[in-house]
């Protein structure tokens, strides 16, 4: 197991930066969640880590080793691909037996290697099967086997889950979650998904246009984002932004209640007009607009409100995040 | 109205749009093709095309003549050296043109050369290239020593005679029509390259796999479907073609040194004037081409399925 | 013409198809004909002449001769390379030109062309005799045909370059095969250049290798078309050539095509070749000085005394059976032509000479200043060859003067028989050039490598008698 830091790492594409200055410490056994955007960086930093692709400046440490000049192959990592990218032209056995076969082990090792990492993902029935007679949750369970099975230092993953349906996601992500407990290793793990990164997450890094913008628990995410991307990044549906006394104040949907329901001693009163209602099973998300900004509520339960009408609505100072107006910065106090 | 209606109809504008090939294939392969086949078996010469059907007295004739066994083994040399190293060269060409690289386009001006030229033009440059007397190369070689004197490491003759020499003008011929056909192989090669997903070649550098493994255990295993593909149109083309060993050397240096089938029928059924043979021996290349095809195209499948 | 050239463009190039697409162009393009009823078209199909001027005269002359005979003549000129394969897929459609011209005897062609003994005739009759080695090359005796007309022929000298051979002692060049051997292997060993003589598949060591095995009192069929190549003569004459390449000669001349041994002439890396004249009138307008010391022998002679040339090229007409319709204006034609051969020797820098060189010369200008005397064609040609109108200022004279007497040494591919499919296919598919460069390389003895060439000769031989062609036993 080990850890993982990035200092100053900026990678230029032509004259596009991908990572521009990012600093970052993985720490060992920890699940890190890279995310952010498309286009935010996320991905490069992986293949950095990778060795796919060389910084253009900075350095790259595992266990404190400077690895920029050391192969893929020697970095001890494992990667598992948006695609999987298992090879179509060998068995499930051969795929995960692959990592093992380069390093010219006996074959009986590599046997009984592979048998531990396919029995781990319940995969064993699958062996002699080729990657296109799988399902996209077999797939994804050899690739992570593959990765696996030569535990290596660090594990990436990159957007694993995007290729499943809803339903296998769902249940991927907690599968997830417990194999990289148990293993224990050092995991690098990339989304553009909030959920996914909120509920794998030991720690969540957020960037946007490679720059890391913060790094945190979930909680912490949520709860003190670092600035107004992150913020309206972060949070389903996403948070809300008025301009009050020369500030961004940033306030929740789900804390923008009608006046009679919120409690607590300094309250910031809203006249609300409410344009549209959405029905999402659970709860209710409303649309609509205070002094012509927009803004989202979410509902409680059975409270009535009609389309077009106006109501006074009110959050309790305690919700509000405020921001500088001018660098997006949190103001903390 | 009613002609737009009948055009509407699938079962009337396939068959009308197939028709245009249909009708090119049946009058420029198929009877052709059928017009050798009955050549073959007849007594027909240039000079008269009133034939009778002999039997298949022409296909021993040629077999027993040792200048056809002769073209039958250069044939296949020519073809498999050209083949392998077209197979090779073209991987690293397309290898080349994947990459990014200052002056890239130089590369693949050059690469595209052999193609935009007319080959009559590129083989009359390689004739000069070539030439017994005034070949640059010899020039090249006998100003580095390396030829002309008794110590040098060609020898002490002025010239190497690339064309005069049987095994020399084998291997001339053999190296331009690899420069013929490599851009064809090369480009073939690249779209199958790109094809490859990226991810799949860089797991496999994840996975630890250095170039070599990645080469023989990823790139070419998934490259085989195109590369068999490259290989049949290659070997097609090569099997049956004369221009290069015509515009070089005739079929010469003698005794018939790079003669080839394509070269032979033409000299058999033309210079010779005997059509009858020259169509036997062109249609030897139909069981030998359809062999190889069905195998390749077999292979091709097989990999493609799993 | 456009059709016929892409058509013809298509069968060069596919090569393979030729065969098969032979009989092709007559479906597609039959119905296409359209005649003309009031006057009438003579078709001339024939090469475009090495000597450019030659054209230059010629194709005006049609048109003057069309003009007095109330017929549009029209003259395609192509590549000698292609005029084979023209005129059989020509043959194959049944239609096309109405007069071939061919600088080889045509004689594969006989089934489908007609037999011209009555024009044959009719020229003796108004011109006199015919060189006897260009009647062989017309006239097929075993089905007693002619399959076309000669009205000329060109003579194939010997070329040498005199500063050479002046060095090493021999300032009038060879006059033996011998001389050859001993005094270019001179030349090379003293002066570094090597002799000119092919062992190529090309036509010019296919003329080359020819005269060697008549000067050598052999060759690969008797006067009744039987195969003799296999005697010990045969042997002598590749002994010999085996010895000419290891001491004069280098693996260069395996390589080489019709125009190497002139080019090599005038680049002074050749000390002597076999060839027609025309490298040196070339070199006479490009590089005058070289010309200059440019000179000719007649044919060399072998062990025994006999010394033959193979005739370079061989002007031979036919008219198509298809063409029937046109016979007479193109007969007419033929003979004008050779009624007006002094223009043809003229133009074609003497390059080209007569059949018949008992016809009259033509009252009236000329367009060369007229020689004194000449009633007949031989006047006007020992006239030229002994004082050549075209030699340059201060160049030595006389210099044509050994080629006077050139029909005595010049055979016809065939020789001593007649040509023949056979004989055409030996030449089209160089077993000469083969046999001898077997033996030069090592790869064999000379007696195996005669021996094979003489079963491949006699295996052709028996397939064009099985086609009624060729005379004699298989």
């Amino acid at each position: 197991m080990a850890t993982v830091e990035f200092r100053g790492v900026t990678k230029n594409f032509g004259q596009v930066k991908a990572t521009d200055g990012v600093d970052l410490a993985i720490k060992d056994g920890e699940l890190l969640v890279l995310l952010g955007p498309s286009g935010s960086g996320k991905s490069t930093l992986m293949r950095l880590c990778a060795g796919l692709e060389q910084p253009t400046s900075g350095t790259i440490a595992i266990d404190g080793v400077v690895v920029n000049d050391v192969s893929p192959r020697e970095r001890g990592i494992a990667m598992v691909f948006q695609s999987y990218a298992l090879y179509p032209h060998k068995t499930v056995f051969d795929n995960i037996a692959f990592p093992l076969t380069v390093e010219h082990m006996a074959k009986e090792d590599i046997r009984k290697k592979v048998e531990w990492a396919a029995g781990l993902f319940g995969i064993g029935r699958l062996l002699d099967r080729m990657p296109s007679q799988l399902s996209g949750g077999e797939r994804q369970r050899v690739a992570i086997a593959r990765a696996l099975v030569r535990r290596p230092r660090v594990l990436l993953m990159d957007e694993p889950l995007s290729n499943l349906d809803a339903k296998e996601r769902h249940y991927a992500r907690g599968e997830l979650k417990k194999f990289q407990r148990g293993i224990g290793v050092t995991t690098i793990y990339v989304t553009h998904d909030q959920v996914e990164a909120m509920g794998l997450g030991d720690r969540i890094a957020v960037l946007c246009e490679g720059r890391l913008r913060q790094v945190g628990t979930p909680e912490e995410i949520y709860d003190r984002p670092a600035d107004i991307f992150v913020a309206g990044f972060i949070g389903i549906p996403p948070m809300n932004f008025i301009e009050r006394e020369g500030r961004i104040a940033g306030f929740r949907p789900e804390v923008f209640r009608p006046l009679e329901l919120v409690q607590g001693d300094e309250l910031m009163r809203l006249r609300y007009r409410i344009e549209r209602v959405e029905n999402l099973g659970g709860y209710r998300v409303a649309y609509g607009v205070v002094d012509g900004t927009p803004i989202l509520a979410k509902l409680p339960h059975r409270y009535p409100v009609t389309e077009g009408e106006e109501h006074d609505f009110a959050v309790s100072i305690r919700d509000i995040h405020f921001f500088h107006k001018d660098t997006g910065l949190r103001i903390e106090g | 109205m009613k002609t737009k209606r009948l055009l509407d109809r699938d079962e009337v504008l396939g068959p009308l749009c197939l028709l245009p090939v249909v009708i090119y294939m049946a009058l420029f392969i198929g009877f052709p093709f059928v017009m050798s086949f009955v050549y073959s078996i007849s007594n027909v010469t240039i000079g008269n095309p009133h034939y009778r059907i002999v039997g298949l007295q022409n296909f021993i004739a040629i077999v027993e003549d040792p200048v056809f066994r002769k073209s039958l083994v250069n044939t296949c040399i020519f073809t498999f050296v050209s083949i392998s190293i077209v197979i090779v060269l073209g991987h690293i060409l397309a290898e080349l043109l994947r990459r990014e690289f200052r002056g890239k386009w130089v590369v693949r001006f050059l690469v595209m050369l052999p193609w935009t030229a007319p080959i009559a033009l590129g083989a009359i440059g390689f004739l000069w290239f070539l030439d017994s007397v005034f070949s640059p190369i010899d020039w090249l070689l006998r100003t580095w020593g390396l030829l002309g004197s008794p110590d040098s490491l060609f020898g002490a003759q002025s010239n190497l005679y690339w064309l005069g020499r049987p095994e020399l003008a084998m291997t001339s011929v053999i190296l331009v029509h690899v420069w013929r056909i490599l851009p064809l192989a090369a480009v073939i090669l690249l779209a199958g390259m790109n094809a490859i997903p990226r991810e799949i070649i860089e797991a496999a550098q994840v996975d630890g796999a250095g170039y070599f493994r990645r080469l023989f255990h990823i790139i070419l295993p998934l490259l085989f479907p195109v590369i068999g593909v490259t290989i049949l149109f290659a070997t097609f083309f090569t099997f049956t073609d004369m221009t290069v060993v015509w515009i070089l050397t005739k079929g010469g240096p003698p005794p018939n040194s790079t003669q080839v089938l394509a070269s032979l029928a033409f000299l058999k059924g033309i210079a010779g004037g005997d059509l009858a043979q020259a169509a036997a021996v062109a249609l030897f290349f139909f069981p030998v081409l359809a062999g190889i095809a069905a195998i390749v195209l077999r292979l091709v499948k097989k990999a493609v399925v799993t | 013409m456009t059709g016929r050239i892409s058509r013809r463009r298509f069968l060069r190039t596919t090569g393979m198809g030729t065969v098969g697409l032979a009989l092709g162009p007559a479906i597609l393009t039959s119905g296409c004909t359209k005649k003309k009823a009031a006057r009438r078209t003579l078709r001339l199909l024939q090469w475009s002449h090495f000597v450019p001027r030659y054209d230059k005269w010629f194709d005006p002359y049609c048109k003057k001769w069309g003009e007095e005979h109330n017929v549009d003549v029209i003259v395609d000129h192509i590549s000698l390379s292609d005029l084979r394969s023209t005129f059989a897929s020509e043959v194959a459609a049944g239609r096309g030109h109405d007069l071939i011209e061919f600088i080889d005897p045509p004689s594969d062609f006989e089934p489908s062309v007609l037999d011209l003994s009555d024009l044959n005739q009719e020229a003796v009759k108004r011109f006199g005799a015919q060189l006897p080695a260009t009647t062989k090359s017309s006239y097929n005796p075993f089905t007693k045909k002619y399959y076309g007309f000669c009205h000329g022929w060109t003579i194939d000298p010997g070329d040498y370059r005199k500063s050479l051979w002046e060095k090493v002692g021999m300032p009038d060049g060879p006059r033996t095969w011998e001389d050859l051997l001993v005094y270019s292997a001179r030349i090379k060993s003293q002066l570094g250049v090597q002799n000119g003589i092919g062992i190529s598949q090309e036509l010019d060591s296919n003329m080359a290798e020819r005269a060697l095995l008549w000067s050598f009192d052999t060759g690969t069929q008797d006067e009744g078309e039987q195969v003799i190549l296999d005697n010990p003569k045969t042997v002598e004459a590749v002994k010999y050539m085996t010895e000419l390449y290891q001491k004069t000669l280098t693996p260069e001349v395996f390589s080489w095509n019709p125009a190497s041994n002139n080019q090599l002439l005038i680049a002074g890396k050749a000390s002597y070749i076999l060839n027609s004249i025309s490298a040196y009138r070339s070199a006479q307008k490009d590089v005058p000085e070289i010309a200059k010391d440019v000179f000719f022998t007649p044919a060399l002679k072998g062990p025994r005394g006999s010394g033959w040339a193979c005739q370079h090229v061989i002007y031979v007409s036919v008219i198509p059976t298809f063409a029937k319709a046109n016979a007479d204006l193109a007969k007419q034609f033929l003979l004008d032509l050779c009624a007006n051969y002094d223009r043809a020797m003229w133009e074609s820098e003497l390059y080209a000479s007569p059949s018949f060189f008992n016809a009259p010369v033509p009252e009236g200008d000329r367009g060369y200043t007229r020689v004194e005397g000449a009633k007949i064609l031989r006047d006007v040609f020992n006239a030229w060859f002994a004082n050549d109108p075209y030699a340059l200022p201060g160049e030595a004279k006389g210099k044509l003067l050994p080629l006077q007497d050139a029909e005595k040494w010049s055979a016809n591919v065939g020789h001593p028989g007649p040509a023949s499919p056979a004989e055409g296919e030996i030449f089209g598919t160089f077993v000469l050039p083969n046999m001898f460069a077997r033996v030069a390389q090592g790869k064999q003895s000379a007696e195996e490598s005669v021996k094979q060439a003489a079963a491949e000769c006699r295996k052709i031989f028996d397939k064009w008698r099985a086609q009624g062609l060729v005379g004699g036993k298989g």
